[in-house]
This record gives structure tokens, sequence and C-alpha cells, in this order.
């Protein structure tokens, strides 16, 4: 079904790159060769797919306890900001204390971003969807004024407001070097992205609290008659989600950018829930969906440049994707009506 | 003084407001019939981006707004028979449909505009009011307002009136609060929920008609940059009433005149923090949803898609 | 308030019972599956006209199906209904309406925010499109003056009391000229008080030449405002009455049936030592109204005491209390002498309490998850199936197989999905996990609801097993057999309230039905 989904989306661009008077086939394969037609192509999709990926996590870690993360954007951006932070603080720090450092502080502070919805859920019985949008939104203007007059704005700053740049210590250095491929910008984030799909695969499957997690996504009140407080996980599974997504935001500090800006990493939390939703919030799909997404938006830059076919096509073939995905829930829903168990499906 | 509450400030407030109050319209029809809709976003900037293409190629504001309109309606109408028809899961199909008007306006403005709208595209005019030109302040805040900004302002009495003194307007709430209700008195829940999914999507476009139309008369990707969701909150701030709605969208639109015109101004060393003006609307969203401040409460069927009896 | 109507109104309508020349309403012969449950096989409902006729029955005996069949909810499967003479055909709602026929739901069709009269007129405004409330409030005043029921036009629903509010749904059905209303247990949510003036309203009814169908399974309210009965036992007639020529016992006998099984003999394993011990408990029900009022009962180690009662008198709110899923407002729990009345489920059942909820698939089973899985919730954290939270997958298998096989879980395979297993597989599984621990007391609820015969044995068998092991069992079933089969001790519920507690020995069924009935006073003699 998810390549289903996908095949249908990139028909519909077929046709929308046709009415626009281009040749879809050119323009696929300039998406395809922007993608992975070189290893420099393939390592900036990676560098892309790597936020993606933990953001993805994010949304999936509460989609199987119940919850809808709407907000792993505005918890990437504090994870951001707290990584930004924590960075450009302590220059002097030798990179064994500060990259950790600056780590679990973006860690943290996305986490206590995200439980904030969490315990809205769980104590006010506030839907988190509107919650986590209002906190993006939050996000998005504190960051303005922190960036542009507060107090992480870098002096002397020229063009896009700006942070000062992070210590040398905290910086994930480039893991491929130049001399195999050359002005590659892929970084150790990778390695942290890998180590937390297995994180996120452990936990959820490996763990009692995976177990619990999972448990009250898909029966909360069996879950609570055997004494799973669905409240307290609510709260602790949206610190989890926070902390992912916050995990993501600092990789983009000390992996690409080094600093802070405005308009930093945008959409980047509203593709993962495509991700998460597309990949089956399981571990393995979430990775490859990111990386279809990745090379997507890397890709649509070439096609762009070297077809002429704007790379906001890339928009609507990840929409239709998500309308298809929505979809397959009806089929699934009118199946069960008709009395398939819902399971045999799952 | 005159940075907080001169007339400049006030009618840069109605300015503001209006967008984020047609939006917050489209959302009050909408979830007072039962059905969320996030999808107003992208029902706004479809009216924005179709609107000034319809203003530039036909060279007739009046044309602009319609087609405008119609576009956010024909976005709304794939929500409706996902969420109504299908009952599909309301947020992800209103998701995709944001990051598919996001995709569709964009590559169209690349395609179309690559160097940006032309100048000269017909705009809707301004209604000058001369008779209020030596009144102080009135004059200076409504003498010189945008048709689309009065259309606002008639549009919350009208809808209130509806809403609230109207049969078809009872027969909206009911099919919001407890559809099964509506249903067994002989209300047909799916063909109200229809036109209020589809209403809503024509206001919120209204909204970006007048972005480019009525106020800038060029178009840049992503140009209504959250307003539809800034409509969301007046929407749930002002408890689902049209007239709450705009309280709330000018409360909001205060905010941003604000940011305006505080932008650079200092209180003894102390540069006023203009941008966290700007979050005002979305804490005081959240406080009111959980009850911090008063008590804001959804229909109670809001988001949940009806499905009748019968065997 | 309404003054009661004298005696003549009611000798009217009992002419009419006399002399029925074409019954109001006729249905024959209706029958309707659900799936493997034959709901009602082969039902006739008679109504005169001008009469209360009683439609009477346990849970499950029918009377809501045979009602939403008439209503057009549900379509039959075979039957013929005919009205005033004609037969007729009822495809929704909307059709029942316009043959005169209206419905009083169980759970109220209305509209909280708005208020008592738009309420009444929705969907039939009678003008427009401006809504004139003043002309629907004066419309809807008039209604209430002509049927002498009495509320506040203007009030908003959510702002009145219950009573007031089944008023409204009354009104809605008049307002919408029916000749025939239907009460779907009218009483179930209402104070004594509110009964008596409802009761006032349904003779007053009568007195206008309306014609009424009361769902209900309270003998009092049987015996004190109808004119005839029909009794449904699973879904077939049982017995047809005239009230002035019958009596509680009757009714009671025709209700709960003969069908009596052998009662095993089973030794007395009960010491006297009290392992649950309940005192004045209070507690009130998801819609805020009091479920329990003041609850006492006690249960020993080695016996089991079943909770008889129609469903909806407290006892599932008794069991969630118990568990610790549902805030107690007044009185003690204690187990084993600990007090146990504010703790959260888990530090229940840290107290060795297990517990077998009545609906197995929502509360009882994480359905997508496996068997094994099942078998471990609520000891996820635990050895063996955890060490410093980390799951222990291999013995999580093992226990699950093994467990599979010691409960006959079919198939045995502790790796198929719960969610794909029959439901008497499925209690197997909850039942297996909950004695697997050997708790000191089993709160167990409507345990062989929906299981076939062979399941039921053995559910039985495994609850005298643990008996015969010292547990305390709590057994809370609306099966009259099944509570007498294996019960040392009957508490019956009624209305929020332990009526009486008998010994299985006096339990007779008539007894029991007419205490199920609230009918205390007879049921002593």
């Amino acid at each position: 079904m998810p390549i289903v989904s996908v095949l249908a989306a990139l028909l519909a661009g077929a046709v929308l790159i046709l009415i626009s008077g281009s040749n879809p086939i050119r323009g696929y394969a300039a998406l395809l060769r922007g993608a992975f037609g070189s290893p420099y192509n393939i390592t900036e999709t990676l560098v892309i797919a790597v936020p993606l990926t933990l953001a993805g996590i994010s949304v999936a870690v509460a989609f199987r306890t119940g919850l809808f993360n709407i907000g792993a954007q505005g918890q990437l951006l504090v994870g951001a900001l707290a990584a930004g932070w924590t960075g450009a603080q302590f220059p002097e720090l030798p990179g064994i204390l500060l990259l950790p450092l600056t780590l679990v502080s973006a860690v943290l502070a996305g986490g206590a971003w995200g439980a904030i919805a969490g315990w809205l859920k769980a104590a006010r019985g506030v839907n988190e969807v509107i919650t986590t949008i209002m906190q993006n939104y939050t996000v998005v203007f504190v960051m303005h004024w922190l960036l542009q007059n507060g107090p992480m704005t870098a002096p002397n700053a020229a063009g896009t407001p700006a942070s000062s740049p992070i210590g040398a210590g905290a910086i994930l250095p480039i893991i491929i070097p130049n001399e195999i491929v050359p002005l590659s910008r892929l970084h150790a984030g990778v390695v942290l992205a890998i180590a937390a799909v297995v994180v996120f695969w452990f936990l959820m499957w490996r763990t009692s609290l995976g177990y619990e997690l999972r448990a009250v996504g898909l029966g909360a009140r069996a879950a609570a008659q055997a004494g799973i407080d669905p409240r307290r996980r609510m709260v602790l599974v949206m610190f989890i989600a926070g902390g992912f997504a916050g995990l993501a935001g600092m990789i983009q500090v000390s992996g690409l950018f080094h600093r802070v800006f405005d308009g930093f990493s945008a959409g980047f939390g509203f593709d993962a829930i495509a991700v998460a939703l597309l990949g089956k919030n399981s571990p393995v799909g979430i990775t490859l969906a990111a990386v279809l997404f990745a090379a997507f938006a890397r890709g649509g830059t070439i096609m762009q440049a070297d077809a002429g076919v704007s790379s906001h096509l890339v928009e609507v073939v990840e929409a239709t994707v998500l309308l298809v995905i929505a979809a397959e829930a009806i089929v699934r829903a009118l199946a069960v009506r008709r009395g398939t168990p819902a399971e045999a499906l799952a | 003084m005159e940075l907080l509450i001169g007339a400049g400030v006030i009618a840069a407030t109605l300015r503001l407001a209006t967008p984020i109050a047609f939006a917050a319209l489209g959302g009050v029809i909408t979830e007072r019939s039962g059905v969320t809709n996030i999808a107003l976003e992208g029902c706004m900037l479809f009216g924005a981006f179709f609107g000034i293409l319809a203003a530039d190629k036909t060279g007739s504001a009046p044309l602009a707004v319609l087609i405008g309109l119609l576009a956010g309606t024909v976005l709304a109408a794939v929500h409706a028979v996902a969420s109504v028809t299908w009952r599909a899961d309301q947020i992800v199909t209103g998701m995709a449909l944001n990051i598919l008007a996001l995709g569709v306006t964009s590559y169209l403005n690349y395609e179309i505009y690559g160097s940006g709208v032309p100048s000269g595209v017909p705009l809707l005019p301004a209604l000058n009011l001369d008779f209020l030109a030596g009144v102080p302040f009135v004059g200076g805040v409504i003498g010189h307002q945008n048709v689309l900004v009065w259309l606002a302002l008639v549009l919350v009495i009208v809808l209130q009136l509806y809403m609230f003194r109207t049969v078809a307007g009872l027969r909206l709430r009911a099919v919001g609060e407890h559809p099964r209700a509506a249903d067994t008195v002989g209300i047909d829940v799916r063909r109200t929920r229809y036109w209020a999914v589809l209403a809503s999507g024509g206001l919120a476009a209204l909204g970006g008609v007048y972005l480019t139309v009525a106020d800038t008369g060029s178009f840049t990707d992503g140009l209504t940059n959250g307003r539809g969701f800034i409509g969301l909150a007046a929407m749930i701030f002002g408890r689902w009433t049209p007239v709450g709605a705009l309280v709330a969208s000018l409360i909001f639109g205060y905010g941003d005149a604000l940011s305006v015109s505080l932008q650079g101004v200092s209180i003894g060393d102390l540069r006023i923090p203009v941008q966290l003006l700007s979050t005002i609307p979305y804490l005081l969203t959240i406080l009111a949803v959980a009850g911090f401040v008063g008590r804001s409460r959804p229909p109670a069927a809001d988001g949940v898609p009806y499905e009748s009896e019968g065997h | 308030m309404i003054a009661p109507r004298p005696e003549r109104e009611r000798g009217t309508a009992a002419t009419v019972v006399a002399t029925p020349l074409v019954p109001l309403l006729e249905m024959r012969g209706i029958r309707k599956r659900f799936g493997e449950l034959q709901a009602l096989d082969g039902v006739d409902l008679v109504v005169n006209e001008g009469e209360i006729h009683a439609l009477v029955g346990e849970n499950g005996a029918g009377k809501t199906t045979l009602m939403n069949i008439l209503y057009g909810l549900y379509h039959p499967d075979a039957g013929t209904i005919r009205y005033r003479g004609r037969e007729v055909r009822i495809t929704g709602p909307r059709d029942a309406i316009a043959l005169g026929i209206g419905m009083i739901h169980q759970h109220f069709m209305l509209v909280p925010p708005l208020t008592v009269a738009e309420n009444v007129v929705l969907g039939d405004e009678r003008g427009g499109p401006p809504l004139d409330t003043r002309a629907i409030e004066q419309r809807v005043r008039a209604l209430e003056e002509r049927f002498g029921i009495v509320v506040e036009p203007s009030a908003r629903i959510e702002d009145i009391p219950l009573g007031l509010q089944q008023r409204v749904e009354i009104l809605k059905v008049l307002y919408r000229g029916s000749e025939l209303l239907i009460f779907d247990e009218p009483t179930a949510v209402l104070t004594p008080q509110e009964v008596d003036e409802l009761f006032v309203i349904v003779r007053q009814l009568r007195a206008e030449g309306k014609t009424l169908i009361l769902i209900t399974h309270k003998l009092r309210e049987v015996l004190a405002v109808t004119d005839r009965i029909t009794v449904l036992r699973q879904g077939r007639n049982a017995a047809q009455l005239v009230t002035k020529e019958t009596n509680a016992a009757e009714i009671a006998k025709a209700m709960v049936g003969r069908e009596l099984k052998e009662l095993k003999a089973r030794a007395a394993t009960g010491t006297s030592l009290p392992i649950l011990q309940i005192s004045r408990l209070e507690a009130l029900s998801d819609r805020g109204t009091p479920a329990l009022r003041g609850v006492d009962l006690v249960v020993r180690e080695g016996e089991i005491v079943g909770v008889a009662g129609v469903g909806g008198n407290g006892q599932s709110e008794l069991a969630q209390c118990i568990l610790g899923l549902r805030p107690v407002t007044e009185g003690t729990i204690t187990v084993g002498g600990a007090d146990i009345t504010r703790d959260p489920p888990k530090r229940t059942r840290a107290r060795g309490v297990a517990y077998v909820p009545e609906d197995r698939r929502v509360e009882g089973l994480v359905l997508p998850f496996t068997v094994a899985d099942n078998f471990i919730l609520g000891k996820q954290d635990r050895e063996p199936y955890a060490r410093r939270g980390v799951l222990e997958r291999e013995a999580i298998a093992k226990d699950g197989d093994r467990l599979a096989k010691d409960f006959d879980v079919r198939p045995p395979n502790a790796k198929v999905i719960v969610g794909t297993l029959s439901g008497g597989n499925q209690q197997k599984v909850v039942l297996g996990r909950e004695i697997s621990e050997s708790p000191r007391l089993i709160v167990i609820s409507q345990p062989t609801r929906g299981l076939d015969i062979a399941a039921t044995e053995y559910v039985h068998e495994r609850l005298l097993e643990q008996r015969a092991r010292g547990c305390g069992i709590l057994l809370i079933s609306s099966e009259l057999d099944e509570i007498r089969a294996l019960s040392d001790r009957i508490a019956v519920m009624f209305e929020g309230r332990i009526v009486a507690t008998l010994d299985a020995a006096d339990a007779t069924e008539d007894r029991l039905g007419l205490l199920m009935a609230g009918h205390a006073e007879a049921a002593s003699h």
C-alpha cells in the first residue's frame, strides 16, 4: 500500500508537469539524478534524511501511544535553539564535554516543550492537536525575537538574523573525507539518526515502557485497568517525542549550520508527519520514507535547475501521498464495517 | 501614546485583523457543524493565489474575488468528501491539503510568475468616506478602509444572525453538538456538514483574496504565513461565535499592528521585544482551551465523523 | 405541578382493554438476528388504542430490539407490522413519526446547549428562515398546558435535571403529533420523586387518548401504571398478562423462566476470614448521577458471592470502584484488612486483587496484541517478564505458550493476535492472565457473556477451582442461572444498593426475580 500511494502521487505530479508544458520523464529523470546520481548527491540526500528521520520518529512514538504530535516542528526548533545557545555559550569546552552537553540540552528542551502538550491533555483534557499547532507558532515568534534583537542575537551579524556560531567542540564532524566525496557535508548526525532508529525500536518493542505506551495507544481502557495510567504515559511520551525532535534540531545546528538563523529548518516537522504515516510508524518504514522524502527535496532542486520544473512539485507529490494514505485508512474502515477483523489488515 | 492607540495603529489593526477574521468565520461555520478544518490555511493560500491570478488575467477585481473564493471552495470540497463521506482522519486530510495548497500555488507561481506578478494588476478599491475626513480619529480609522474590510464586518453580523437567529443556524448547531439527535428529527447531517465545510473554504479564501487583491497586489510563496491557523486560534478564543471571532481577530490584529508600530522603540535601555507580541494569540488560545482564561469549549461532536444507524 | 386524574379515566382505558376492536398496533412473528445471536425469534406484540402496555423482560430479552424495529432503526428479518389494521413498512424514524409513532429514548436525543423550546421544535420549526423564538416558546407552552407537562421553554437543556429533560423528550414526541409513545426504560435515570412525577404524566397522556408502550424490568412500575403486559424472554414471548389480574410473582416467574439447572454439590470451603469488606460505598456514574448509594458487602476467603441484578443498577460501578478505576465519593473498601479505597489499579492489584471486566474486547484485552503480550498485561514491568525495564522476550513467549496450553486457548499458539480469537478463547486469555497470579480476590463481571456452552462450563470450573484454593470471588452477572449455580451467597443490587443478601439455599428464582425488580417487600414473604 505505501508503494501504491507513492506511485499514485508521482502520477499526479506527472500530470501537473504535463499541464504546465514540460516533460515529466525529463523532470523525474532530473529528480532521480539529483537525489542519487552521484556520491555527492547521495550524501546531500542523506543530510536531509537525518532530521526527517528523527522528526518522523517523534511523530511516530506519539502516534503509537494514541497521540497526534503536530508539534515536531516547534520541538525541533526549541532543540535547535537550546543547542545553539549551549554551543555558543561555552565555546572553550572540549568536544568531549561540549558535544554531549549540547545534545542533552537540546533533547531536554525539546522534550520539555513537548511534555507541555502531553500535560495539558492529561490534566485538562485539551486536544494535543490544538496545543501543538499553537506551540509551533509560538516558537517561531520567540525565535524571531531571540535572533533579531534578543539575548541570542549575534553581535554585528549581517543579513539573515542569526545566533553566534557554536564552539568547535559542539560541531559534529564530517564523516566522509574530502578525498572520497569532495565538498560532502555528510556529518556524524547520520550516525546519531541510525542510533535513534535503533533506540526507537528498542524502546517501543523491547522495554516495559514501550509495551505500556503501545498498550495505551491500542487499548487505553485495558491498559488502565491493568494498572498502566494512560495520563502519565501521555506526558512521558510527549516528552520523548519532543526529545527526538529536539535531537533533530541539535543535529541541524551541530552538523550543518553551526548556528541558528531565522527560517531555520522550516517545514521539517510537517514533512515528518507524512514520513511517519508513510512509514507506518515503524523504524524501518520511517527510515525509508525519510530517505524518499529527502530524495524528493534534494532531487527537486536539481529538477528545477536542470529540467525547469519547479521544485514545489515535490510538495504536491508529498500531499498526494498523504491523501492516498488517508484514503487507505478509509478502505480499512470500510473493510471493518463489512466484518473483516481490523487486526487482519493492520 | 500615538504608537499605542493612535488612529494609524487602529486602522492598521482593522487591516491586519481582516484576513484573520475571514478565516475565523470559516472556522466557526465548519466546526459548528462538527467538522474540523485545519486546511483553512490552504484555502486561504488558494484564494490569495488564484485571486491575483484572476485579477491579472481577467483585468477585473470583482471577478478576481469570485474566482479566488471558488478556488478555496474547491479545496474545501476535497476536505468535505474525505471527512464527511469517507470519514477520514480530518487532521491528516487537513494537513495534506495545506501542503498541497502550498505546493500547487508555489509551483504555479514559479511556472506563471517566475519573475513576479506584474505591476498594474487591478485591485479592490478602498471605500473613501470623505464626509468623515474632518472627524478626528474616526476619519483616520475607517475613512479609507478597503471594501473587503467592510465585507468582513458585514459578514460577521450576517453570520452571527444566521447562526443564532435563523432556523438553518439552529439546525447547524444541533448537527455539530448532537448529530444523532438531529438525525432522529429528520435533519440531513451530511448535507449540513457539506455546506458548512464548503462555506468555510470560501470564507478563508476571501481572507487570502484580501491579502493579494486588496492589500499587496503581489504573491509570494507561502504568503499567508500561518494566518489561517491564527484564524483557528481566533475562532477558539472567540468561543466559536462570529462576533467573538471578530473580537479575537481584532485583539490579534492589534498585537500585529503594535509589533509594527513599536519596532525599534525602546523604554529606557530596553528595546521592546515586539516579536513576542505576536505570540499572544497562540498563548491566549492555549490558555483558553485549557480553561485558564474562561473556558472555551468546542462543539460536542467537533471532529467526530458521523455514521448513521441502520442494519 | 399536575393533579392526578380521577379514577374514572383509568376505567375508560380499562374498557378499551376489555373490548378490543382493531388493535392500534399488531406486530406478528418478528425475527431479528445479529450475527450469531437470534435476538428475536418470532415475537408477537399487540397493543390496543388508549392503553399503557408494559414490555417486560431481562437484559437481552429483546425488548429494545423489538422497539427499535417498530421505530425503524432496525429492519426485521421476518414478520409483519400492522398499524390501525393496515400493514406498514417502516424503513426509518421518519416513517415511524409520519405514522404517529414516537420514541422517548433511554439516552435522550437532546442538544444540551439549546433551549427546551428549540429542542422540542428542532427539525419541524414551522416558520423561518428567521427563528422566531417567542412564537416557538409560545407554541411549546401551549403544548405543555394541553398535556400538563411543565418545563420552562427558555431554559437550556444542560441546565435542567434529567427528570425535566425527559419531559422535553416527551414534548418533542407530542409536538410531532404522535399517537403511540414508546418509553425505553424511562425510569432508569430518574430519582424516585421524578418517577412519581413521570407516572402522573403517563396517566395524563392516556387520559388524552394516547397509547403508551413502557419498556421496563421494574415490577413496581408495571403494576403501578400499566394496563396490559407482554413478557419477553430470550427473544420469545413468555407471557401476555392483564395487569389487574396478575401479581408481581407471576410476572417475575415469566421474566426469569423455569429452566433450572442442577446445582452442583460443593463442599463448603469458606473460612470466616473476610477478604473484601465494603462499607457504605457511594460513587457517581459517568453522567454524574449517583450510581452507588451506600453499598455494604463482605466476601470471605473461599467464598463466591454473586451479585445479581438487572444491568445498570450499579454493578459495573461497584467493580470499577474496587479496582480503583472510579473515584469513591463516600465509604471504604478494604482488602485483607488494608484500606484500598483510594488506591489506583496498580496498587489494588498488588494486594492480590484480580479483575475480569465485563467488556473483554475493550477493557480486558489489547486486541491488536498477541496472546502472549496480553498474558503479561499489567506484569510487563516485573520479573520474569522484564529485567531492569527490558522485556524478557523468551520468558514471555515461553509462558505465553504454557498459559495458552494450560487454559486451553485455541489455537494453542501464543503468537496469534488476540483480536482474531473467538469470544470464548479471548475470555480464556483474560481469565488465564488473572488467575495465574494466584489472587486472593477475583472481581469478575459477566464472565460468560456471549460464550458458548463449552466455554461457559470451562470458565465456571476454573472459578470453582479458585474458590477451592481459598480465593474470594465477587461474581457479577445478569445470568441468574450462573449466579445460582456458583454462588455461596447472593447479593441483589437494585438502584445502587444491595437490597438483600441471601444464602444460596434460600435464593429461589422467584425471590431473586422480585428483589431484582425492586420488590423487596414481596420477596421477604
